[in-house]
């Protein structure tokens, strides 16, 4: 064991082309993950034509620091300006741009890339010495596990996101109103595609997000004073961070609770940083003693959840090595890429292949430790957005959602698409409905009706088959309590405002 | 050389504002952009002489896209120019077979075609068939396979045919979507057996790996994908593979046993090729599959394939035209018959879902409205004192930015990205009142490096336009 250990560290930290590739994978996931559009998962398939020339542990250290760069640097243009470079960065879209307007962008960024590194870092170590028991766990999913999993996921975005419970609830349904146009993929049928062949694959939620995000604040601050005025995200000098590891001392606990929730929820297939960040970005509110910070400017919702969806990533290769079953589209490649090396995922690689299964843990430390510097030097670059007017920004920042709207898969549709959602973005800000949640809606939307349809086709349409399972019927425990708790504290407060009419309240 | 020319006509712009000068500087302006552009920019009517896109109907990382994205970097070796995958995907493929037939057929847009395109226009969802595309070439089949957990009790496919026919529609299978290649291959197997092709109710999962794990889990009692799909599984002992669809043992898994080596006649096989829009001329079509001919005979190609586990098979456009045409009859047979007739599971039909999310939203929108009325009542008065005193509010600004985004969905076709986006930062930046020359250069430099960084370093098909650039 020990000698194995030893051996893998000879080989991957003495060799310099796993370095040259960390390192250079890294600046490419930073890149890939900043630009609006770009989604970790093209930026490995691009590089996957290139692993046929690499040997498999530079070239599988190569797909994990990319995609732990890119999940950070989508935090980056989301702070920035307001456009989240990775679903997973829309759960906390809201509180990073308004600290990045009241000029705390680098702070923000700095404990986003402090969270990410330590979450990514804890991650690793329970893959490292958890990974082989913890994959017995997606034997416990059936799909009635999966439906109740995302009902969470989704009653999570409802209490993190918006100004009030219903505003969210109206966000989230009709984000998942908007999941169900396109080709049923449970029922293979069209529905709401209205003859257009353009329907057929559904409303793609990444120009959705950019639209929603970008677009509309595009064209608010198109119509509000471009110089001056109006307080604008500005650059504020000073150390990036200290401050973030002032509060990683001071939260180690509440980094620990997000850490772990993201590794579990990692773990299971389908589950991915999305469902983890805002799980945790939830039952951080719930134990916050300031939950009305949140979506307003939270440094600690920004913290916990990003320490979970860095934290998850290590997760989903635990089930894509034992079982070759793909936690995420990433992973997917992954086992493409093993098979491609003539190494074959299953329980037996931590036997046959000990030395790689462990040099793999050391890569995905290493990492994380690299996305520490360049990381640090990604936030400097940023600030030089910062710096640029306002009127010039603005046009930028639309050719950027245009053409980010345009790459996922090359349609002007996606372009009409970002534009529609650009208006639906800026309604919804005049009422305050939440647009993290309805992006959320939009993403588990369909896989919730999926698993909701195949658990009663299953069982011949009794909805007891939701529960007769020992771990659903937790779940769905877990859930129902979830509810009652929102609704007894959100009728606690309309009691509370209702009889201090009359006196001044505070409303956000 | 262009940055001097706005340098010297700057100072003029500044204070003379608008007048018959700026015209004049518009056009000056545009003139030089495209002379500037047009530069090195050399049109040649060599095939081919600009990027060729891959249209793929199937996500990142799967099967097809992995095999696309190897002939990709394969006939950009061999043709000498870039070769881009494009995802298009959804629709059960319905979205990337269509584009890939509606595309120009000049060559340089070609699909990944899969047994899907035999299948859809069956099921109703697209006119789309087989005739719509040039066949290129037949690039590999993957044989259907049964699979059951390694601890079940049905030890053969006689074990398991007998159940299903013992208790109709009690055991439960998946693989893939219902209606989904996996699904009719079940379906065939049954009718073969003279049996309902609906006695095994099938729960429609999408993809194998889901299947895989909701067979694990003990959600359904078989299923059925292709072999290297399972393939760790079946390693590690937790599933156990029954037969394999095929008339021969298949290459790297030679120990499964066929149907037919079981007394079942049946075979089925998922397959994927290469094809260009049917209106593609034929010496281009000559040229592409020559090159994708040598490429598949190449050694790089083949261990590849035989390193994923994807079971080669080579067809030229001829053969992969008759197959096509096999392929359509006998998915016609199995899909026209009145199993898959009736809808699955009515009673959680395709519009269950959306009702009961419509009915949220409209209780859930009475609440909210609610809310906004009362904070009507409560602020009314200091919002609109808010709005009047605080800041100026230029809604024009707003429509200029609607305004740019419909100009880019009309001209960025026919001009091509680089043109158009000059001309919409352009506009806007002077709309947005930034001095004139810094706006031409702004709009020039974030254009081209815009393009550069995505259409070039990664490889997004932005759009090229009349200048072929």
């Amino acid at each position: 064991m020990t000698e194995m250990i030893l051996q893998a560290a000879q080989q991957t930290l003495l060799d310099p082309m796993v370095w040259c590739v960390v390192i250079g994978s890294a600046i490419y996931g930073i890149f890939i993950g900043a630009m609006p559009g770009l989604s970790a998962t093209m930026g490995v398939a691009l590089f996957v034509p290139l692993t046929f020339w690499l040997d498999p542990l530079p070239a599988l250290a190569g797909i994990v620091t990319m995609v732990a760069c890119a999940i950070f640097a989508g935090d980056i243009p989301t702070t920035l300006v307001r456009m989240p470079g990775t679903p997973a960065s829309a759960a906390y879209a809201d509180d990073a741009y308004a600290l990045s307007r009241r000029g705390e962008a680098r702070t923000t960024l700095g404990v986003m890339l402090w969270f990410s590194v330590t979450g990514g870092l804890f991650g690793a170590v329970v893959l490292m010495l958890l990974g082989n028991q913890l994959a017995k766990m997606a034997g416990w999913f059936s799909v009635s596990e999966y439906f109740w999993l995302y009902l969470m996921g989704l009653s999570c975005a409802v209490i993190v996101g918006g100004s009030s419970i219903p505003r969210s609830l109206l966000g989230l349904l009709i984000g998942m109103m908007f999941s169900t146009v396109g080709l049923s993929a449970v029922h293979s049928q069209a529905r709401f595609t209205f003859g257009q062949p353009e329907l057929f694959q559904g409303i793609n939620f990444i120009p959705a997000m950019i639209g929603l995000f970008g677009l509309s604040e595009v064209l608010r601050g198109a119509a509000g004073r471009l110089n001056g005025g109006e307080p604008q995200p500005t650059e504020a000098s000073g150390a990036i961070l200290p401050p973030a590891i002032q509060l990683f001392s001071r939260r180690f606990r509440a980094w620990l609770r997000s850490s772990t929730i993201g590794a579990l929820v990692g773990i299971l297939p389908g589950a991915g940083a999305d469902i983890a960040s805002w799980v945790s970005g939830a039952v951080s509110k719930r134990r916050s003693k300031q939950p009305e910070n949140y979506g307003n400017g939270s440094t600690e919702c920004i913290a916990d959840a990003c320490a979970a969806n860095s934290a998850s990533l290590a997760g989903a290769w635990i089930p894509a090595l034992v079982f070759g079953i793909p936690g995420d589209s990433v992973t997917a490649i992954v086992i493409g890429v093993l098979y491609m090396k003539n190494l074959k995922p299953g329980p037996e690689i931590f036997e046959a292949q000990g030395v790689l299964v462990f040099s793999l843990y050391i890569v995905f430390i290493l990492a994380n430790l690299v996305m520490l510097p360049i990381g640090l030097l990604a936030i400097r670059a940023g600030g030089w957005v910062m710096r640029i007017p306002r009127s010039v920004l603005l046009p930028i920042i639309l050719l950027l959602c245009i053409v980010g709207s345009f790459a996922a898969s090359g349609s002007l549709f996606d372009v009409a698409l970002m534009a529609a959602f650009g208006l639906i973005g800026l309604v919804c800000e005049r009422y305050k409905i939440s647009i993290g949640a309805m992006v959320l809606g939009m993403i588990l939307g369909g896989p919730l009706e999926e698993r909701f349809v195949q658990t009663l086709a299953g069982s011949g349409g009794s909805p007891l088959a939701l529960v007769n399972r020992p771990v659903a019927a937790l779940l769905a425990i877990i859930c129902f309590g979830v509810w009652l708790s929102v609704a007894v504290s959100s009728f606690r407060k309309s009691r509370l405002s209702a009889t201090s009419i009359g006196l001044p309240i505070e409303r956000s | 050389m262009d940055a001097n020319s706005f340098h010297h006509f700057s100072p003029r712009q500044r204070y003379r504002g608008r007048s018959h000068v700026s015209l004049n500087f518009g056009c000056w302006i545009s003139i030089t952009c495209v002379i500037v552009l047009s530069l090195g920019c050399t049109r040649s009517t060599d095939f081919p002489s600009r990027p060729i896109a891959i249209i793929c109907p199937w996500s990142a990382g799967g099967g097809t896209d992995r095999v696309a994205r190897q002939m990709a970097v394969e006939l950009e070796a061999e043709l000498g120019v870039p070769v881009n995958v494009i995802n298009a995907t959804g629709g059960g493929g319905v979205t990337g077979h269509t584009r890939g037939a509606q595309a120009r057929g000049d060559g340089y847009t070609l699909s990944m075609i899969t047994v899907e395109l035999s299948m859809l226009h069956w099921r109703g969802l697209t006119n789309l068939t087989h005739r719509d595309f040039a066949p290129l070439q037949l690039l590999n089949r993957d044989a259907a396979a049964l699979f059951v957990r390694g601890d079940s009790q049905y030890q053969s496919l006689d074990d398991l045919r007998d159940a299903i026919a013992d208790a109709p529609k009690r055991l439960k299978a998946s693989g893939t979507a219902y209606g989904g290649i996996w699904h009719i291959a079940v379906a065939g197997w049954l009718d073969s057996q003279s049996l309902a092709a609906d006695d095994a109710t099938w729960i429609s999962i999408n993809g194998a790996g889901p299947s895989i794990q909701e067979l694990l889990a003990g959600g359904v009692d078989f299923i059925c994908c292709s072999l290297p799909e399972a393939d760790a599984v079946v390693a590690g002992g937790q599933v156990r593979c029954l037969g394999v669809m095929a008339d021969s043992r298949i290459r790297g898994f030679e120990k499964v046993p066929t149907f037919i080596e079981q007394g079942h006649r049946w075979s089925i096989a998922g397959w994927r090729g290469l094809a260009a829009p049917s209106d593609t001329p034929k010496e281009r079509i000559d040229l592409l599959g020559g090159a994708i001919d040598k490429i598949t005979r190449g050694e790089t190609f083949q261990s590849f394939m035989a390193s994923s586990g994807f079971d080669m098979s080579l067809e030229n456009a001829g053969q992969f035209a008759e197959t096509l045409e096999r392929q359509d009859e006998l998915f016609g047979n199995i899909l026209t018959q009145p199993a898959f007739q009736s809808v699955s599971g009515e009673q959680f039909g395709p519009m269950m879902f959306p009702i009961m999310i419509a009915v949220g939203i409209a209780i859930v929108s009475c609440l909210v409205a609610r809310e906004v009325l009362s904070d009507y009542h409560d602020h009314g008065m200091e919002n609109r004192q808010d709005t009047a005193g605080e800041e100026p509010f230029f809604p024009g600004r707003s429509l200029g930015v609607l305004f740019a985004l419909v100009f880019y969905w009309f001209v960025s076709e026919p001009l091509g990205f680089i043109l158009s986006a000059i001309l919409i930062l352009g506009g806007l930046l002077v709309l947005f009142r930034v001095p004139r020359v810094t706006a031409m250069v702004v709009a020039i430099t974030a254009s081209v490096v815009t393009y550069q960084v995505f259409a070039i370093l990664l490889r997004v098909p932005l759009p090229r336009g009349f200048l072929e650039w």
